[in-house]
């Protein structure tokens, strides 16, 4: 039908997926969730702790010299380039069919590797950008300013077709549809950027946004003098940069991972092949069902950040902005829990199609599913409490005095409510 | 949605399905108290006529390491997908009663799909 295309499965990787976490689990689970986030409220700390300002314990200062000397930009860079070439090589010229390594390096080490290197090392993507290096080699040029208006607007619309392609598009295994998605992405970075300067990776290209934001959970983080330092996520969460449409990129990453378990259910599967005549048709229903499930975190967030007496119009506003940091804690343990099996198996079995080895995948997660099963719901209970924790803070910090315990209710209850769903989808229905 | 669950042996749900147990098992298996014997083979019935497939977004269980049969009634030419670890591909000619035989060794959720009509068969839980 489909002469490029690999599967018709979603993610277009092939392969089995997770097998449901058990009953007891979702719900020991969802219990630790609903204890600790009342607990939170209730009784933990009644003023502020945590604060950007507050500098992490310094490295020694060879490390900072080290990242930042130009020629360790310069060399990763390139070598950052050379991948890209490399992987565009194999995408053309490799072999058309299930031994390609596109759709591995496209699905897995892009989009869930980029989340776990970036949680780890910090914001890699602007050193490995090969946008960001082509546009340095010529002499990093730009028209004018990036208009400060459209905020992480175009990030937000790029992680959405990502995720569109992935989820919605009716052959996500396609060659052909991964390579002209790609090929879309670096004209339009690079047009972006030779018009408006690197400012434009630093906000619309959606893969150095997605990495910003998840680096904030990040242990390693930069003193206000550049000095690279050690220091408490939480304190670090804060520093989120609060730009336009910084909540529809946290609401793109947490609904979609939703909708992948959710369009996976055999209800809505049957529910396509009835009702879609048509490939064209299931895509439509497709891309509505994954917009609607953005726009039910975007809105349930921005509603419970706004839940609060004791605010002017113009702090109330303010709100769902300040507070978004509080949900990249949810979205990374919403990530691991979903695609950590994808990150660890399909990873490997990518790496070994890019070097050509002919290597046996190790399957221990799989083999062990209730290894995998407390893991998941470690990781979405995680995030859950971190988030709670961030976002207690941060109320403490924002709100009125009066208002501090029933203006964190309605964030709670949100929160409460997408672990929920989360476990919920996890279980399988 | 139908009884697709057809272990040889207890086949009385599903009136629609035949079962087909082979006569390399000489032993009935309920015949055996013991339990580590050798599971069951699970034969799964699929009719692709006029373009349409019967049935559909099936789900059913199976343990890892047990037979899995597709017993296959076609009328064109398409490709037998089995989304395991490792994957597994069949042709399926245009013919009835077609067998593909295989196992999951790897704990998962399988999906098992018509390449050319683009429709899933059936969901595999393998456990």
């Amino acid at each position: 039908m489909n002469p490029g295309s690999v599967t018709v499965i979603a993610h277009g990787l092939g392969g089995s997926a997770d097998l449901p976490i058990p009953l007891t689990y979702a719900l020991i689970g969802a219990a630790w969730a609903l204890t600790f986030t009342f607990a939170v409220v209730a009784l933990a700390w009644k003023r502020p702790r945590f604060d950007p300002e507050k500098p992490g314990r310094e490295l020694p200062s060879w490390v900072t010299a080290t990242v930042d000397a130009p020629v360790t930009r310069w060399t990763l860079g390139i070598v950052g380039l050379l991948l890209t070439v490399w992987v565009g090589f194999a995408a053309f010229f490799g072999p058309q069919n299930g031994d390609n390594p596109l759709p591995g390096v496209f699905y897995v080490l892009m989009w869930v590797g980029l989340v776990a290197a970036s949680l780890l090392l910090g914001p890699v993507w602007r050193v490995l950008s090969p946008v960001r290096t082509v546009h340095r080699m010529l002499g990093g040029k730009s028209l004018r300013n990036y208009p400060e208006a459209l905020g992480y607007w175009p990030a937000a619309l790029g992680l959405f077709a990502f995720v569109w392609l992935e989820l919605a598009s009716p052959d996500p295994g396609s060659l052909a549809a991964i390579r002209n998605w790609l090929l879309i992405y670096l004209v339009v970075t690079l047009a972006g950027a030779f018009v408006c300067g690197a400012r434009w990776c630093a906000r619309a290209d959606p893969f150095e946004v997605y990495g910003i934001v998840v680096s904030r959970l990040a242990a390693l983080r930069r003193n206000r003098d550049g000095r690279i330092a050690i220091g408490n996520p939480f304190d670090h969460l804060p520093s989120l940069p609060v730009r336009p449409g910084i909540v529809a990129v946290l609401s793109v990453l947490l609904g979609s991972t939703a909708f992948d378990s959710f369009s996976a259910r055999p209800q809505w599967r049957s529910f396509i092949g009835e009702t879609a005549g048509s490939a064209a048709t299931a895509t439509l229903i497709n891309t509505a069902g994954l917009f609607a499930f953005a726009c039910v975190v975007a809105g349930t967030f921005w509603l419970a950040a706004r839940a609060t007496g004791g605010v002017d119009r113009e702090q109330r506003r303010a709100l769902p902005g300040q507070m978004a940091h509080s949900l990249i804690p949810i979205v990374v343990g919403y990530v691991f829990a979903h695609y950590l099996t994808y990150l660890i198996e399909r990873g490997q079995q990518t790496v070994y199609l890019l070097l050509g080895m002919d290597v046996n995948v190790n399957y221990f997660l799989s083999l062990h599913p209730s290894v995998l099963a407390t893991l998941k719901v470690g990781f979405v209970v995680a995030g859950h409490i971190a988030g709670v924790i961030a976002a207690h803070d941060r109320a403490l910090r924002l709100l009125p005095k009066a208002h501090q315990l029933t203006g964190q209710l309605a964030m709670m209850l949100a929160m409460v409510g997408y672990t929920f769903t989360g476990l919920y989808l996890l279980f399988g229905g | 949605m139908a009884a697709a669950l057809l272990v040889a042996g207890c086949g009385d749900k599903g009136q629609n399905y035949t079962v087909s147990t082979s006569s390399a098992t000489s032993v009935s298996p309920s015949e055996l108290p013991d339990h580590q014997a050798p599971p069951d083979r699970l034969v799964f019935r699929v009719v692709i006529k006029d373009g349409t497939v019967t049935p559909t977004n099936d789900q059913f269980e199976a343990a890892v390491g047990q037979p899995i049969i597709f017993q296959i009634d076609s009328d064109v030419a398409d490709e037998l997908h089995v989304h395991s670890n490792p994957e597994h591909s069949f042709p399926i000619e245009a013919k009835p009663n077609q067998m593909f035989q295989f196992t999951v060794d790897v704990p998962g959720k399988v999906d098992v799909e018509l390449h050319e009509l683009n429709k899933t068969v059936a969901t595999i839980t393998v456990r």
